[in-house]
C-alpha cells in the first residue's frame, strides 16, 4: 500500500504527523516510539525570543479532553537553531517547524531564518495560539490570515502551513484567506477557548484563567472544521483534533484531510503515533483504496 | 549535551498492558496495589513512578503519576510485579480503587530520574501524607536490602537509614510494617497525637540535625506537601545538610512532552544569560528528584 501524501509542495511519507507542543522536541520521544517512521514530526512552537510560559496550573482535565494554558514556553528561535535542529534533521523524517509571532514582521523573519536551515521540510504558522495576547487576528481575520502567509511565502523557500483556531464564525473564509495567500496547506484545528473552575475557591483551574481544549470531546468539531473547509477551498487539509485510533484516523481522511497530526493523545498512549501507521493499510483496503489519496474527501451526501 | 536538554529522557520506559494482581486497603482510604510490569520492575530505581490509566477508557484521560512503592521479584529471583500506593481521591484513584483483580491498566515508565545513590554516613527521608510511598526503595537500597535498575547504581550506600513520617492521624499512616521490617529507624507523627509524636516531621528532623555527631556525612530526602518539604529544606540549609526532594507537580504526559509538570527551578550561573536567574522546568524528565537548594520556593 502506498502511503506517501502530497500537501502541495510538501512530500510526506505517510499522512500521520505529531502535532506541534505534544510530541515535544521529538528527543523526548525517541526511546519511547521509532520516530523515523513518523510522516511528519512538529516540535513545540518556537518564538523569536525565550519565553517562560504561563505559571501552573497549566493543564486540567475535562470529560475526555484536556484544557491547556502553557503559553508557548520556549528558549526561542537561536537556542532551537543551535540545541534542538541538530538532532531534529538527524531523526529520518520530514520536520515542520512550528512558529508564532505577534506581528507579520515576526512571522516573516522567523520563518526565512528557520526556512533556509538544512533540513527543515516545512513551516507551519501558529496563527492560532489562543494561551498569548497578539497574534490572535491573524487566525480570525481572512485578510490578515492572507497577507501574513503572502508575506511568509514570499520570504521563505519551504512549504508553508497554516495552522488555524476553530474559534471563530467561519473558518472556511479564514482557510480562503490562507489559500489565496499561498499556503500549500492549511492545519484544522488549534484548540478550542474554553474554562474550567474550582467553585469552592471561586477562582479559574488553569493559571492562566482561559485555555485550549484538546482530546476526543473536540473531535466532532475539528471533523466538522475539515469538511467545511474540504467543500469550500482547494487546498489541502491537515486535520487534528481527538484522534486516538485508527477509526478517528479514517474519519478525518474521509472528511477532506490529506494527512493528520495527533496531539493529546501521545501524552496518555506515548506509543500510539507508529501503531496507526501500521494500521493504516488494512483500514484504507476496507475501502479499496490504493492509496491515501483514494480516500481523501470520499465523504457522500448523507 | 546541551543544557537545553533534560539530563534524564523516558528512554528506559517501555508502555504495558498490565493486570492488576492484588489490590488491599492498607490504611484509611490508602490502596497498595499490584500489578505485573517486569520490564519496568526490572529497570525501576527509587524515587522513580509510572503514569497510569484504565485501559482503554477516556474517564480519566490523562495518566496520573504514582510513585513505585515497591518492586517484587518471581520465583527465580526476577523483578516481576510492581506495587503503587494511593490515596482514594479524585477520578483515577476512585476508579482504582472499585476495580477487580485482573482489570486491565496501561503504564508507562520508569520515569523520572529516581533519588541521589551518593554514600553517606546517615539516610533521614522525611515523609508526609502520601509522600511516603518512594521511601521503601530508597531506605532498601541505601541499607543495602535490593538492588535496583541495570546495576549501575551503589548497593548499601548509608549504614544508617531513618524515616520521619507524619500523617494527621494514626489510621492513615500507610506501610508501617514495611519501614519497619525494612530496618529503618522510625518515627511517626500525627497532628493530632493518635499515634507517635504529635509534632510535624519536620520538627523532629530540626532536633536529628542540632544532634549530630561531627564528621558524620548526613542526607535527608524528602517528600509530600510542598510546604513540609520547604521547611525541611529550610532546616537543612541551616544545618548545612544535602537534601533532595520530590517534587508533586500535577502532570498530563509524565514523558517529557507536554510542559505542563514545571517548577520554578533556580538556574546554573552558566545558564542565566540574563535571565531571572530561574526557569520552569519538568519535572517529570528533569525531576521530579531535585536539589532542595535549586528550588524556588513559593
Ligand atoms: C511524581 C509523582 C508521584 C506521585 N505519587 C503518588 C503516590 O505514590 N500516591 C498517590 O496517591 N498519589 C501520587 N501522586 C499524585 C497522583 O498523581 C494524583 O494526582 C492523585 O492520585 C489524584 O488523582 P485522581 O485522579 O484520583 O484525582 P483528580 O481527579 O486528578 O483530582 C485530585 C484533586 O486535585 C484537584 N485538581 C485536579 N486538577 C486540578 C487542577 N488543574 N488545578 C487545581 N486542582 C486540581 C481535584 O479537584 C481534586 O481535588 C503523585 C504525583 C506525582 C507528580
Ligand atoms: C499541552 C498542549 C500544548 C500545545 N502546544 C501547541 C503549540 O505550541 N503550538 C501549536 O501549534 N499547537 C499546540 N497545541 C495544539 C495541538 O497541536 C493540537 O492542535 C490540539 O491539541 C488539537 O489536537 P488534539 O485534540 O489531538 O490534541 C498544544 C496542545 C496541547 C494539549
Ligand atoms: S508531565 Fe508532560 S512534560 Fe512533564
Amino acid at each position: 500500500m502506498n502511503l506517501s501524501v502530497t500537501l502541495g509542495r510538501l512530500e510526506l511519507k505517510n499522512p500521520i504527523m505529531v502535532a506541534s507542543g505534544t510530541f515535544g522536541y521529538a528527543r523526548e520521544m525517541q526511546g519511547i516510539v521509532d520516530v523515523s517512521r513518523i510522516g511528519g514530526v512538529l516540535p513545540k512552537t518556537i518564538t523569536a525570543e525565550p519565553r517562560v510560559g504561563n505559571a501552573p496550573w497549566r493543564t486540567v482535565e475535562v470529560s475526555a479532553g484536556l484544557l491547556n494554558a502553557i503559553g508557548l514556553d520556549n528558549d526561542g528561535v537561536d537556542a532551537f537553531l543551535e540545541s534542538h535542529l541538530p538532532y531534529l534533521r538527524e531523526i529520518g523524517t520530514s520536520i515542520v517547524v512550528s512558529v508564532a509571532g505577534r506581528t507579520q514582521d515576526d512571522f516573516v523573519s522567523l520563518a526565512s531564518k528557520v526556512g533556509q536551515q538544512d533540513g527543515v521540510a516545512a513551516i507551519e504558522l501558529n496563527l492560532s495560539c489562543p494561551n498569548v495576547s497578539g497574534g490572535v487576528d491573524f487566525g480570525t481575520n481572512a485578510d490578515s490570515c492572507r497577507d501574513v502567509v503572502a508575506a511568509v511565502r514570499a520570504a521563505c523557500p519551504v512549504p508553508i502551513l497554516a495552522k488555524l483556531t476553530p474559534n471563530v464564525t467561519s473558518i472556511a473564509d479564514i482557510a480562503q484567506g490562507a489559500a489565496d495567500g499561498g499556503a500549500d496547506a492549511v492545519c484544522l484545528i488549534n484548540t478550542v477557548l474554553a474554562m474550567a473552575i474550582d467553585w469552592r475557591k471561586q477562582k479559574p483551574m488553569l493559571g492562566n484563567g482561559m485555555g485550549g481544549m484538546s482530546g476526543p470531546a473536540i473531535k466532532p468539531i475539528a471533523l466538522r472544521c475539515v469538511h467545511q473547509v474540504a467543500s469550500a477551498v482547494s487546498i489541502p487539509i491537515i486535520g487534528i483534533g481527538g484522534i486516538e485510533n485508527i477509526d478517528d484516523v479514517m474519519q478525518f481522511l474521509v472528511a477532506g484531510a490529506s494527512a493528520v497530526q495527533i496531539g493529546t493523545a501521545n501524552y496518555y498512549d506515548p506509543t500510539l503515533s507508529t501503531r496507526l501507521i501500521d494500521q493504516l493499510p488494512a483500514a484504507l483496503a476496507e475501502l479499496n483504496a490504493s492509496s491515501v489519496a483514494d480516500v481523501v474527501g470520499t465523504l457522500k451526501r448523507s | 549535551m546541551s543544557k537545553l536538554h533534560a539530563d534524564f529522557y523516558a528512554d528506559a520506559m517501555t508502555q504495558v498492558e498490565a493486570v492488576i494482581t492484588e489490590q488491599q486497603l492498607i490504611a484509611e482510604e490508602t490502596y497498595r496495589v499490584r500489578v505485573s510490569a517486569a520490564s519496568i520492575a526490572s529497570t525501576a530505581v527509587p524515587g522513580q513512578f509510572v503514569m497510569i490509566r484504565l485501559a482503554s477508557r477516556n474517564s480519566p484521560l490523562i495518566g496520573r503519576a504514582l510513585a513505585i512503592y515497591d518492586v517484587i521479584d518471581d520465583s527465580d529471583g526476577k523483578p516481576r510485579w510492581i506495587d503503587l500506593v494511593y490515596i482514594r481521591k479524585g477520578t483515577l484513584t476512585q476508579a482504582l480503587a472499585a476495580s477487580p483483580l485482573g482489570t486491565q491498566v496501561t503504564l508507562w515508565g520508569p520515569l523520572g530520574n529516581g533519588f541521589s545513590d551518593r554514600p553517606c554516613d546517615r539516610l533521614i527521608m522525611v515523609a508526609g501524607g502520601i509522600g511516603q510511598t518512594p521511601m521503601l526503595l530508597l531506605g532498601r537500597e541505601a541499607l543495602g536490602n535490593q538492588t535496583f535498575g541495570d546495576g549501575s547504581r551503589q548497593n548499601g550506600w548509608a549504614s544508617q537509614v531513618e524515616l520521619i513520617y507524619g500523617a494527621r492521624r494514626e489510621s492513615l499512616l500507610a506501610g508501617v510494617d514495611d519501614f519497619r521490617n525494612a530496618g529503618f529507624g522510625l518515627t511517626l507523627c500525627t497532628d493530632d497525637g493518635s499515634v507517635g509524636e504529635q509534632r510535624l516531621a519536620p520538627d523532629v528532623l530540626a532536633e536529628r540535625l542540632s544532634k549530630l555527631t561531627s564528621g558524620e556525612t548526613v542526607r535527608v530526602a524528602t517528600c509530600g506537601p510542598e510546604i513540609m518539604m520547604q521547611k525541611v529544606a529550610e532546616i537543612c540549609a541551616t544545618a548545612g545538610v544535602d537534601c533532595q526532594v520530590s517534587m508533586e507537580t500535577p502532570m498530563a504526559c509524565g514523558i517529557g512532552i507536554c510542559f505542563s509538570c514545571v517548577a520554578p527551578i533556580k538556574m546554573d550561573a552558566a545558564e542565566q544569560d540574563g535571565s531571572e536567574g530561574w526557569d520552569y522546568k519538568r519535572t517529570c524528565v528533569e525531576g521530579p528528584i531535585f536539589d532542595a537548594d535549586k528550588i524556588c520556593w513559593h
